[in-house]
């Protein structure tokens, strides 16, 4: 068995890799991400997944529901890191995933690919709680500069982890972006990252925060035909406790799935219940 | 739970269980308990939506959570619930904070058309709970609202007291029921949680909203209330609001950490946030109806 076949067994089981071994692996990610357009072309058939934020056990659920990689081909939207408990451990597979088998595991930038972000949000304290420093952290957010920023699948589904920008109307706009830098805070790249479709708008709308688009209908409609593509696929909600996927056939049939997330007992951690204290 | 409430603490309280899979307990002629239930599912979502005539709610509704304290002889119902919270948020409707980003954002290319939505995406709420008389089901057939019944909060000197509430009597119940939580799009939090602990001297609750909108302020609403279980067959309650509020600027001025990480328990930094508005008031439950 190879290094990186143990890797990935090890990470498998949810037991982070040493800090030198994050580091080779991160090297080894960095050369095959480099040369990744920003618009990264997937065959179908491919199974299409959303935000994990460190939910290691519903992404093992996933492969256990889709199939394991390399079988079924991936494509991850994005938000790996930042709320759940094993972020390390989730981006580390995925990433060794993508060492091992390039053409059959994508995984686009998300808004929590990103420096400052993570460092509100819970990547960098977990780094500094696993590792007693914070250079995985620095290791992982380099590698987070070089992640594509949208896919195209078949020539006929665009996707991204936000959404529409009313600086791009062509995908050869977006692949002239310059991806490997941290998220701006506004222009075509922060857009990709940020925007979030917004029903009761038809055109372009303004988050009430002051800083984000909402893109509507007509908008959707203008791109999908300037582009010749049939649909926008971006990171899906969550809810009651269910996490959906959407795996595109060969014809391009699509096949929406929702499944439970994995059951508590199978998470390693105890449910946090609150424990009785003499608050006033 | 998941303590063991020591049987014999809950018998010498005058205390028992509710059955029936209930989660909560009686005691001293009061009824507690929480239901904990998951987030609206899409339909559920939409009614809401229409009810609240919004199209804007908070990422995660736990719409079928609650706290329920009952005083059982006199239908006196406390209450805590989302539904009611965002009735609030709806009635406030505070103007839209800004996020930092939006200073740049002011001087980018826009599309020549866009829309400004301006509803109050914080969801800051002036909630302080529900309260109903629920008549006996059997005679009089359903509840009536407080307007109604005159259940009457009154302004007060009195202060909750914290002392007592701070001695280590055994807890025979505790919990926490989150109401609502929105991320704010990744630019902070905003969450509105109930928890409760009932002793063997008597109950006490804090229902607090608590809001960052990381780079630019903090909001705590918090509503204390305690009752103390005594002889008397009708019951006080004493109920404190106390609003705090702070621009991440005005911490700074202060030597106070600037970065929205040092601000994630805001029972930690509550003391750090000058209190905007502070009351007291109490309700004196009625004997019957």
């Amino acid at each position: 068995m190879s290094d990186l076949d143990r890797q990935i067994e090890q990470l498998k089981k949810c037991e982070p890799l040493k800090e030198s071994e994050v580091k080779a692996l991160c090297l080894k990610a960095m050369e095959i991400l480099v040369e990744e357009s920003n618009v990264q072309r997937v065959d179908a058939p491919v199974t299409i997944c959303g935000d994990i934020h460190g939910q290691f056990y519903d992404m093992k659920e996933l492969f256990k529901v889709g199939g394991d990689c390399p079988k079924t081909n991936y494509l991850f939207l994005g938000d790996f890191v930042d709320r759940g408990f094993y972020s390390v451990e989730t981006f580390l597979l995925l990433l060794a995933l993508k060492v091992r088998y390039p053409d059959r595991i994508h995984s686009l930038e998300g808004n929590h690919e990103s420096r400052q972000i993570t460092q509100v949000y819970g990547f960098y304290d977990e780094c500094l709680r696993k590792y007693g420093s914070v250079n995985v952290w620095r290791y992982c957010t380099d590698i987070f500069d070089y992640l594509s920023l949208s896919a195209l699948i078949e020539n006929k589904i665009f996707s991204v982890h936000g959404g529409l920008s009313p600086a791009i109307s062509t995908l050869d706009q977006i692949r002239t972006i310059d991806r490997k830098q941290e998220v701006p805070h506004d222009g075509a790249m922060c857009d990709l990252l940020w925007s979030d479709p917004e029903d009761i708008v038809d055109g372009w709308g303004l988050s009430p925060r002051g800083a984000g688009f909402l893109f509507g209908g007509s908008v959707v409609s203008s791109f999908n035909h300037a582009n010749n593509i049939d649909y926008i696929c971006r990171g899906p909600p969550v809810g009651d406790g269910r996490l959906p996927s959407l795996s595109w056939t060969k014809n391009l049939n699509k096949q929406f799935r929702v499944f439970d997330a994995a059951p508590q007992e199978s998470r390693g951690t105890p449910a946090k219940k609150p424990a009785p204290d003499y608050f006033l | 739970m998941e303590v063991e409430v020591d049987e014999k603490e809950l018998k010498a309280a005058g205390a028992e269980l509710l059955s029936d899979g209930r989660h909560g307990l009686r005691i001293h002629g009061w009824e507690i308990e929480t239901r904990k239930r998951s987030i609206l599912n899409s339909s559920t979502h939409e009614l809401w939506e229409k009810k609240l005539e919004t199209c804007h709610m908070p990422e995660m509704i736990f719409g079928e959570s609650c706290l329920v304290l009952k005083h059982v002889k006199s239908g006196t119902k406390i209450h805590f619930n989302a539904f009611d919270a965002l009735i609030g948020w709806k009635k406030e409707a505070l103007p839209p904070v800004e996020v930092p980003a939006a200073a740049q954002w002011k001087f980018r290319c826009k599309p020549s058309e866009q829309v400004i939505l301006d509803y109050d995406y914080t969801f800051t709420t002036p909630y302080c709970g529900s309260e109903t008389i629920t008549l006996d089901a059997d005679k009089h057939g359903g509840e009536r609202s407080n307007e109604t019944c005159n259940l009457h909060w009154e302004d007060c000197k009195e202060k909750i007291d914290v002392v007592a509430l701070a001695s280590k009597e055994p807890i025979l119940f505790y919990d926490e029921v989150v109401l609502y939580e929105d991320e704010l799009a990744d630019n902070g939090v905003s969450l509105l949680t109930v928890k409760v602990r009932v002793m063997p001297s008597g109950w006490f609750l804090l229902l607090r909203f608590w809001l960052r909108v990381d780079g630019v302020l903090m909001r705590l609403r918090d509503t204390r209330m305690h009752c103390a279980f005594g002889n008397n067959v009708n019951p006080i309650i004493l109920r404190e609001s106390c609003w705090r509020e702070a621009t991440f600027q005005a911490l700074a001025a202060k030597g106070y950490p600037s970065e929205a990480a040092a601000y994630n328990d805001p029972s930690i930094i509550s003391q750090r946030l000058p209190v905007v508005m502070n009351k007291t008031q109490k309700l004196k439950v009625p004997s019957n109806m």
